[in-house]
């Protein structure tokens, strides 16, 4: 490496590590203004928040009793278990679709989302109502979206409310409308990621119309404003050779992160799923490439759920990954989905969770409490220790459950079917048609 | 005497309102580096002051 590419190198992580300690001073003095919710009892011990770094740390018994000012809580009273033997006592997250409203219109759309928006969409105060039960059931965080949440009046009183319940709101926003009001309230969420599923002509093509240039604006104008900004996108067949161009463009916009999402069979995306889904060797080749661009231009990645098997194709250190809540599909445990009208979901792709009882209402959020621990709770999403082969003698079952429950429902017909787009499923339907040789 | 042991690091917050994200940069660098993370993150966490749990939690039935 020559004198300059190392200056440069050092002069970018000068930056980055100014940047990053003020965006963190800033979390401490929000946070001494509305604490986050800082703890959540568990049967495994304890889930503990940090603010700075960000992160949820899950502790066993012991350690949650010294950090803790408890000694015998009720949770408490039978047999320590380890972390993912059951679900948690409540979401870490929930993923609230404020509105169904939208005037982008992209082809893939997973929700749907048009100008009109969907019947009966909840306003702020029912949100608000929301987001006191989600508070007193002990969720950590919400992510906010929709539609495109922006168009909302009130978005910025309903991130000030959940932060004076303790909960971190967060955003996702296509960028393309309403960035003076979005401007004014970045402050109010812990992230905000903008959706950019490709460079110039390629985000025309994934979303098929041309919103690049305003997207990017928006990015830049949040970017001068906030720290921790970064980027959603949806990996398709059409942008994944441009995905180290995209963490080229994040590490450009001094960005915070790049969340990868797998493509899903939902909303208008249903009717696309055949063309933008990528290909099996797109998904062999995921991990490599996604760590290679991560690497050669240091930007942090995330994946969604989705990707879990495509990541245990690579045979990881399983503990590592346990190390890292690295989990395939956690609907209705790590996280709930809720629709505009409230309507409860084990995740956003999914429909409305099944009734508590047969013939009973389906829940809403407002109904989480009531609704967490009944029997058959969110169907499939939960019966995934039920898994039949070649899922059930997976070594990384346990972490990915699965796979992807949605895509399972889209492509097999049968929500609890192995996900038919890990390769180790792919492998083993492929040995089941080889001829018989003898 | 025990000290109690980190489980699992949720690193990062979700923005994203459809899909549960997972921060997999520490497989860049593997378990080396987490491992001597992980007890800086439990000495954050043990210098914390301890407050009471809020609300007392009441165990789900299962």
């Amino acid at each position: 490496m020559s004198v300059l590419t190392t200056l440069r190198t050092l002069g970018t992580l000068a930056v980055r590590g100014v940047e990053t300690a003020l965006a963190a001073a800033a979390r401490v003095r929000q946070a001494r203004q509305h604490p986050p919710r800082r703890a959540r009892l568990e049967r495994f011990g304890a889930i503990l928040q940090l603010t700075v770094p960000r992160a949820l740390v899950f502790v066993d018994r012991e350690f949650a009793r010294r950090a803790l000012a408890v000694d015998r809580p009720a949770i408490w009273a039978g047999p320590e278990t380890g972390l993912g033997d059951a679900p948690l006592s409540a979401p870490l997250e929930a993923h609230l679709q404020l509105t169904n409203r939208c005037d982008a219109g992209c082809q893939g759309c997973y929700t749907g989302a048009s100008p009109d928006g969907a019947p009966g969409e909840w306003g702020l105060a029912e949100w608000m109502r929301a987001i006191d039960q989600l508070a007193d059931a002990g969720v950590f965080h919400v992510a906010l979206g929709g539609g495109e949440s922006t168009v909302l009046p009130w978005l910025g009183e309903l991130a000030d409310h959940a932060r004076r319940r303790g909960i971190v709101p967060n955003l996702t926003t296509s960028g393309l409308s309403n960035l003076e009001r979005l401007l004014a309230i970045s402050d109010r969420f812990g992230q905000i990621n903008v959706s950019l599923d490709g460079l110039g002509a390629t985000y025309a093509r994934v979303r098929g119309f041309d919103g690049f240039a305003r997207a990017d604006a928006a990015i830049r104008a949040l970017r001068r404003v906030k720290r921790e900004i970064g980027i959603n996108v949806v990996v398709t067949r059409h942008n994944f050779e441009e995905l180290d161009r995209l963490f080229g463009y994040a590490a450009e916009r001094r960005l915070s992160e790049v969340e990868l999402l797998r493509f899903k069979p939902a909303g208008r995306g249903a009717r696309a799923y055949a063309e933008l889904r990528c290909s099996d060797a797109q998904h062999r080749g995921f991990l490599p490439a996604v760590l290679a661009a991560a690497r050669r231009h240091a930007v942090r990645v995330k994946v969604d759920c989705s990707y879990t098997p495509m990541l245990a194709h690579h045979r990881p250190d399983r503990a590592l990954l346990a190390e890292l809540a690295v989990y395939g599909c956690t609907g209705g445990d790590f996280l709930v989905g809720a629709k505009p009208g409230g309507q409860l979901t084990a995740c956003s792709f999914a429909g409305p969770a099944p009734p508590a009882a047969p013939g009973g209402d389906r829940p809403r959020v407002t109904d989480l409490a009531r609704y967490w621990a009944a029997p058959g709770a969110f169907g499939a999403f939960r019966s995934w220790r039920d898994a039949r082969e070649p899922c059930a003698s997976c070594d990384y079952h346990a972490l990915c459950r699965g796979g992807c429950r949605v895509v399972s429902t889209h492509t097999a017909a049968d929500a609890t079917a192995p996900d038919p787009e890990c390769p180790r499923v792919v492998d083993a339907a492929a040995r089941r048609h080889l001829p018989v040789v003898g | 005497m025990r000290r109690g042991k980190i489980l699992a690091i949720k690193w990062g917050m979700n923005p994203n309102s459809s899909s549960l994200g997972v921060d997999v940069t520490f497989l860049l660098v593997g378990a080396t580096v987490l491992a001597a993370v992980t007890p800086v993150i439990g000495a954050l966490l043990r210098w914390r002051r301890a407050v009471p749990v809020e609300p007392p939690v009441e165990p789900a039935a299962r």
